[in-house]
């Protein structure tokens, strides 16, 4: 099963486990979205993948430089 | 001026500024000043710009002029007003994002693509307004100039918005999953995403690497194949930037099209989509069909995957590149953005790298289309700009999809190919809002798109039309 939905409880003890503290009041709005993006995904779970590899590569020969920007 | 040119240089494309130019008709002082002009007359009501740079602007116009005096013209952009969208770096300028976590922001150099601007003579006349940090499509600050109730479109609003009132002459933009495209047809103006690779994000606020492009919105096909002249070329400090040899974009428009093969889908494009963009849209095909171009008939596929490929990059991608201010100062983002964000923390690796395989699944499966035609035809975004504050469209058969969803829905294919997409005006709706057709190539087949859609605004014979003059000014 992968439409099990997500509670605010365990959206905001999955995110402190990634380093990230929710807020209280915060928590139900995130789980939501969190639940309608693991519906849409869900496509990606029906597919046969065999040999098929990541479409981002690692390319030995390049640095990989400041690529666009910044966060802040 | 040339004869025939729209009545104030505002009004003129890049490619008829350029020849005035060239021709010493116009004077960079006398273009700069005459869109600096209409900023001040539209801007406070549309709201395209975060900031304009008048003085910065004055000053490249004087030094353009003095340089074309003594010596001709650089480039055919020497000369020429630019907005750059606010996720560009220019030195000494913010790059504000369009949110408040880039409060008090200063860029430390040019962007890759700024810097190939301003080396081709570009006058820089200000940052355009994005979507916060470009994750949406309305861009919701700023108005649509064709109707000012309409959104203008995102997250490139500002740069569209800018080129469709006269208030640049040309812009950039950024595209993750439209975000050229759809303002661009939302607008009634030009808008290329060109392929992934070929124009450097060096120096660009980043939402997706995987999927992100950078690209011009115009007044004309024409426009857009001058600037991908200067913007094109490999860059080492951009990842994904293509080693490739360069086409002349400019310079191989013209010409009939016999021969080419037009793709038109029988599935997905055509799909839940306004009726009057359909028609629009076909009626474009039949004129590519009158100037020599085939008509095939192509099925778009792995069309259940698109969706959920978009998504699967766009989400954890975007959250890893915030992971630092979402955790030190999150209530700078605005609360949309934020809780996209957010969630994006809690997609698994293991979606991600389906999302990744995906996409090479489906740039396989779209090899054997690419052989079969040298661009497809179909709708930029399925209906025209959407009232403000409008949430969802409700669909004849009795779907329902939020706006921004509908908005991706028909360019994100090209965004995971990284396939060139141009957006050209084919006519408006009944209530006079611009309709958009997309002109989709294959990789690296950037040059055909231009060329398919030079042809035709040429046979439309509508080329530079600005939003018509209604009660923008103040």
């Amino acid at each position: 099963m992968t439409d099990i939905p997500l509670s605010a409880g365990e959206a905001a003890r999955w995110a402190r486990r990634a380093g990230l503290p929710l807020d209280t009041e915060h928590a139900p709005a995130v789980a939501a979205r969190a639940d309608r993006v693991h519906a849409l995904l869900s496509p990606l779970r029906t597919l046969e993948f065999g040999e098929t590899p990541p479409a981002a590569a690692y390319d030995a020969l390049k640095e990989p430089g400041h690529a666009a920007g910044r966060a802040e | 001026m040339p004869p025939g040119a729209p009545s104030e240089p505002y009004g003129l494309t890049l490619a008829a500024a350029a020849r005035a130019i060239a021709a010493r008709e116009l004077s960079p002082v006398e273009l700069t000043e005459s869109v600096l002009g209409r900023i001040d007359a539209v801007d406070g009501r549309l709201n395209a710009y975060a900031a304009v740079t008048s003085g910065r602007a004055r000053e490249a116009a004087a030094a353009a002029e003095r340089e074309i005096a003594a010596r001709g013209p650089r480039s055919p952009l020497h000369g020429v007003p630019v907005g750059l969208k606010d996720l560009f770096d220019v030195a000494g300028l913010a790059t504000g994002a369009g949110s408040r976590v880039r409060e008090g922001h200063r860029a430390d150099e040019d962007s890759a693509v700024a810097a190939r601007l301003f080396g081709a003579g570009a006058v820089l006349t200000g940052k355009t307004q994005t979507h916060e940090f470009a994750y949406g499509l309305t861009t919701p600050q700023t108005r649509n100039p064709w109707n000012p109730g309409r959104v203008a479109g995102g997250s490139s609003g500002g740069s569209a918005v800018a080129v469709a009132s006269g208030a640049a002459t040309f812009a950039l933009g950024t595209d993750t999953g439209g975000s050229i495209r759809v303002p661009a047809s939302l607008n009634g103006v030009t808008g290329l995403k060109p392929t992934y690779g070929l124009v450097s994000r060096h120096g660009v606020t980043a939402l997706s690497w995987s999927l992100d492009h950078a690209g011009p919105i115009t007044r004309s096909v024409e426009d857009a194949a001058l600037v991908l002249d200067a913007l094109a070329g490999h860059d080492p400090r951009d990842p994904a930037s293509l080693d490739v040899p360069l086409t002349p974009y400019a310079r191989g428009l013209g010409g009939d099209l016999r021969g080419l093969r037009v793709g038109v889908p029988v599935n997905y494009f055509f799909d839940r989509t306004d009726p009057q963009v359909s028609a629009a849209v076909r009626r474009a095909v039949e004129v590519l069909c009158g100037l020599g171009a085939v008509r095939v008939e192509i099925r778009v596929p792995m069309t259940e995957q698109i969706r959920a490929v978009q998504w699967g990059l766009t989400a954890p991608e975007a959250t890893a590149y915030h992971e630092r201010t979402l955790r030190t100062s999150p209530e700078l983002y605005g609360g949309e953005v934020r809780t996209l964000l957010e969630a994006g923390e809690l997609v698994p690796a293991g979606d991600y790298l389906r999302a990744q395989r995906a996409r090479t699944l489906m740039r396989r499966a779209w090899e054997p289309v690419f052989d079969a035609v040298d661009v497809v035809a179909a709708p930029t975004v399925p209906c025209t700009a959407a009232g403000r504050g409008r949430e969802r469209i409700d669909w004849p058969d009795g779907t329902s999809e939020s706006v921004a969803d509908a908005y991706v829905r028909l360019s994100a294919p090209a965004n995971i190919v990284g396939a060139p997409a141009l957006t050209v005006p084919v006519g408006c709706d009944d209530a006079g809002l611009p309709i958009g057709m997309q002109l989709i190539g294959r990789p690296l087949g950037d040059a055909t798109v231009l060329r398919a859609g030079a042809a035709y605004e040429r046979a439309r014979g509508e080329i530079g039309r600005l939003a018509p003059p209604q009660d923008l000014a103040d």
